[in-house]
C-alpha cells in the first residue's frame, strides 16, 4: 500500500511507502499514530503543522458489506485534542481498492488559494478549484462529477470549511446522485480549509481487486458476518434499521427521557410522535421519496432515506436521529418538513448538524430565535452562510455560541456539542462524551445499545460499560465497519479477526486484535495528554450535574472519580 | 386506573397501536403481551413510565407501558 502525501505549501504531491509503524493501521487508528509521530499537539489546528488524514479502515477496498467508512482525521479546532469522523460513499472504498493507505494533507497555501485533488489510478495532481470555490457541497459535489464522471467520489468542504468555522464537516458522495454523507464532527472540515483543500475527486478505481492472503478464509468470514446482518432482528429487511433508519430510535429515547428538547432543558418533547422514524417512512413513501436505500455499495443493511417535499422533491438524504433531535426536538420543531429544510442548509454550508443545533438551541435561549418557529431559525441559518458575524458565532459551534451570547446552558463536552442523548437519563452516554479523547461524541460509545446491560438512570457500572464501548468504537473506525453493522462482530470477535487475516495474512489473534483497539484509545489519550488536555477536561458540564431534567427530573450524578478511573483498565 | 400501552416499529402489526387496559389483578408485562398477543421474540425494548423493565417485572395497574423493537443507537 501507499501513502499520499499533499504538500499544501509547495502544490505538490508525492506517493511513498507505507512506514512499517502504520503497516497494520487503518482509519481511526492510522489517524491517532500518525497525529501522535507527526504533528506538534500543540499545534494550531487550523495552522500550518496540523495534518489532514484521510484513510479507509482495514477492511476498505475489500468488497465487505458496510464496512466501507471514510475517517478523515485531525487535530480538531474545536476539542484541541485527536479527531476523526467517518461517513459512508464511495470514496473509502475506492481508496482502498486504489491500495491507498491514506491521503495526508500537509501545511498551509497562500490564502485564498484553493485546490481539487484528483486521484487517477496512481496519479494524482492538484488543480486549482476554479468556479467551484464559494459553493456549497450539493452544486461542488454536482459541478465535479459533470467534470470527472458520474462514478468518481467527492469529498468536499462548503462555505463553512472554507471560512474556517468549527462547526465545519467534510462531505462524501455515495452511489448514484448521493450528495450528503458526512465526516461531520470535530470542525475537520475548517482543517481542510485550513488546507485550501475544497475537495478531494477519487475516480472509480478500474483496476483489477488485489490479491487476498487467503481467499478462503476471507470469503468464509465475510459470507458469515453478511449473513449474520440479515438474520440480526434489529437489521434484517424487517428489522428497524432498514425499515426506519436511524429515526427509528426518536421514540425510545423520547420515552426513556432522554431527546434532547428546547436547548437540553427536557428528555421529552410532546411532538416527538411527528418525528418518528414510522412518521419518516410513512411521509417519505407516500410522497415518492426513498426509503431503505444504501450509502456504500454492498451493504445488506440499506438504512438510508431521501425525504421529499409535498411536491415529491428530494429534499434531503439522509434524515437521521441525530439531526432530527439536535435540529428538531432541540429547536422544538415539531414536524420533519422543518427538519429536512435546516438539515439540507446544513449539508450543502458543510455544517454538523449536530454542532449546528446545538448552537441554534443555545440561541434561541439567547432570544436570537424562537423554539418552534421555523422562519427565525432559518434566518439564522442564513448567516453562516453569508459569513456575517453572527453566523460565525453560530458555525463555530456550541461553546463558542454559548460565550458570545452569554448562555450557561452549553452541551457540550471537550468543546464539542453533545449528540442526541441527554447524558441525564442515559449516563453512560455521559461518561463517554466527558471521557471519550473524541470529545462528546456518541459514536465514541453509545451506551443506547446496551440498556439491557447496566441501568441507564444508575450510576454502577457506566465507566466500566463505557469503556467497553469505547474500545469497540475504536475497532469499528479503525476497520471502516459501519457502527449499525456491530452486532455480528461483537458476537463474534473471530469474525473480523479471520477478514482481516485473510485480506493481509497477519495471523492475529483475537488478544491481539483486542490489544490493536485498545492501543487505538492510548494513543489518542497520549496526544491529548500532550496537547494539554487534563482529568479537568474530561468532565460533564457543571449544570447537567444542578440542573434537573424532566420527565424524571435526574441529574448527572456519575462522580468526576469514576470518569477519572475510566481508563484505569484500558 | 389503567395501563396505556404502545407499541412502536413494526412490532405485532395485527395488534393495536394505542390502546388501554383495565387490569383486574397484577400482572407481569409478559402476561399482558400474552393477552395483547404480541410476540414476545419481537420485543427488544420494554419501558413503563419511562424506565426500562424486564419481561418478568410486574405491571402497575396505573402506568404507561410500551413496547420497543430491537433498537440500537444511531
Amino acid at each position: 500500500m501507499k501513502l499520499l502525501r499533499v504538500d499544501m505549501d509547495q502544490l505538490l504531491v508525492k506517493w511513498e511507502p507505507v512506514p512499517a509503524l502504520y503497516e497494520r493501521l487503518g482509519g481511526r487508528a492510522l489517524i491517532a499514530r500518525l497525529l501522535l509521530e507527526e504533528v506538534p499537539a500543540t499545534c494550531d489546528a487550523l495552522g500550518p503543522h496540523n495534518k489532514l488524514i484521510i484513510a479507509p479502515g482495514l477492511l476498505g477496498g475489500w468488497s465487505v458489506s458496510a464496512a466501507g467508512r471514510l475517517s478523515v482525521g485531525g487535530k480538531s479546532p474545536l476539542t484541541g485534542g485527536v479527531k476523526e469522523a467517518n461517513a459512508g460513499g464511495t470514496a473509502g472504498d475506492a481508496l482502498g481498492r486504489l491500495d491507498i493507505k491514506a491521503v495526508v494533507g500537509e501545511g498551509q497555501p497562500a490564502r485564498n488559494s484553493w485546490h481539487i485533488l484528483y486521484i487517477h489510478e496512481d496519479t494524482a495532481e492538484l488543480l486549482p478549484a476554479g468556479d467551484v470555490q464559494g459553493l456549497g457541497t450539493y452544486a461542488t459535489s454536482d459541478r465535479l462529477q459533470e467534470r470527472f464522471g458520474p462514478d468518481s467520489s467527492v469529498i468536499s468542504i462548503g462555505q463553512a470549511g472554507e471560512g474556517l468555522m468549527c462547526g465545519a464537516g467534510v462531505c462524501v458522495t455515495g452511489e448514484g446522485n448521493q450528495r450528503s454523507n458526512h465526516a461531520a464532527r470535530g470542525g475537520l472540515g475548517a482543517v481542510m480549509g485550513s488546507k485550501g483543500l475544497k475537495a478531494i475527486v477519487i475516480d472509480k478505481p478500474q483496476a483489477k481487486p488485489l490479491p487476498l492472503a487467503d481467499e478462503q478464509l476471507f470469503r468464509s468470514a465475510a459470507r458469515t458476518y453478511a449473513q449474520k446482518l440479515i438474520n440480526d432482528p434489529k437489521l434484517g429487511r424487517s428489522g428497524s434499521q432498514h425499515l426506519y433508519g436511524t429515526a427509528s430510535i426518536v421514540a425510545a429515547v423520547n420515552e426513556i427521557g432522554s431527546l434532547p428538547t428546547r436547548n437540553f432543558s427536557a428528555g421529552s418533547f410532546e411532538a416527538s410522535p411527528q418525528l418518528r422514524g414510522t412518521v419518516l417512512r410513512e411521509v417519505t413513501l407516500a410522497r415518492g421519496g426513498e426509503a431503505g436505500t444504501r450509502c456504500m455499495h454492498g451493504c445488506v443493511i440499506a438504512c438510508r432515506n431521501v425525504y421529499a417535499d409535498e411536491e415529491g422533491k428530494a429534499i434531503v438524504g439522509t434524515l437521521q436521529y441525530e439531526t432530527i433531535s439536535l435540529v428538531g426536538s432541540n429547536l422544538g420543531l415539531d414536524n420533519l418538513d422543518a427538519v429536512a429544510r435546516l438539515n439540507y442548509m446544513c449539508n450543502d454550508f458543510g455544517l454538523d448538524t449536530i454542532e449546528t443545533g446545538a448552537a441554534l438551541g443555545v440561541a434561541v435561549e439567547a432570544g436570537l430565535a424562537k423554539f418552534g418557529d421555523l422562519d427565525s431559525l432559518l434566518a439564522l441559518l442564513e448567516q453562516v452562510g453569508q459569513g456575517t458575524a453572527l453566523g460565525r458565532v453560530i458555525g463555530n459551534g456550541v461553546v463558542t455560541a454559548g460565550r458570545v451570547l452569554g448562555v450557561r446552558r452549553v452541551p457540550a463536552c471537550l468543546g464539542q456539542a453533545m449528540p442526541g442523548y441527554d447524558p441525564r437519563s442515559l449516563k453512560g452516554n455521559g461518561v463517554t462524551y466527558a471521557t471519550s479523547p473524541q470529545g462528546a461524541d456518541h459514536t465514541a460509545g453509545n451506551a443506547f445499545g446496551a440498556r439491557n446491560e447496566v441501568n441507564p438512570l444508575g450510576v454502577q457500572g457506566q465507566k466500566e460499560l463505557s469503556l467497553k464501548l469505547q474500545i469497540i468504537a475504536a475497532m469499528l473506525d479503525s476497520t471502516g465497519l459501519c457502527l449499525f453493522a456491530r452486532p455480528p462482530i461483537i458476537a463474534d470477535p473471530q469474525l473480523m479477526v479471520d477478514m482481516l487475516n485473510g485480506i493481509y495474512g497477519w495471523g492475529w489473534t483475537k488478544e491481539e486484535f483486542d490489544r490493536f483497539n485498545r492501543d487505538v484509545l492510548r494513543t489518542e489519550l497520549e496526544f491529548n495528554r500532550r496537547a494539554g488536555i487534563t482529568a479537568a477536561d474530561y468532565r460533564i458540564p457543571e449544570y447537567m450535574r444542578e440542573e434537573p431534567l424532566p420527565p424524571h427530573n435526574v441529574v448527572f450524578d456519575v462522580p468526576d472519580a469514576d470518569l477519572d478511573a475510566v481508563f484505569e483498565t484500558l | 386506573m389503567a395501563v396505556e400501552i404502545e407499541l412502536f416499529g413494526n412490532i405485532s402489526p395485527h395488534v393495536q397501536r394505542l390502546s388501554s387496559l383495565s387490569l383486574e389483578r397484577s400482572m407481569t408485562v409478559s402476561e399482558v403481551m400474552d393477552l395483547l398477543g404480541i410476540d414476545a421474540q419481537e420485543v427488544g425494548l420494554i419501558v413503563i413510565d419511562g424506565v426500562q423493565h424486564e419481561i418478568e417485572d410486574p405491571v402497575p395497574l396505573d402506568c404507561r407501558l410500551c413496547f420497543f423493537p430491537y433498537l440500537s443507537g444511531g
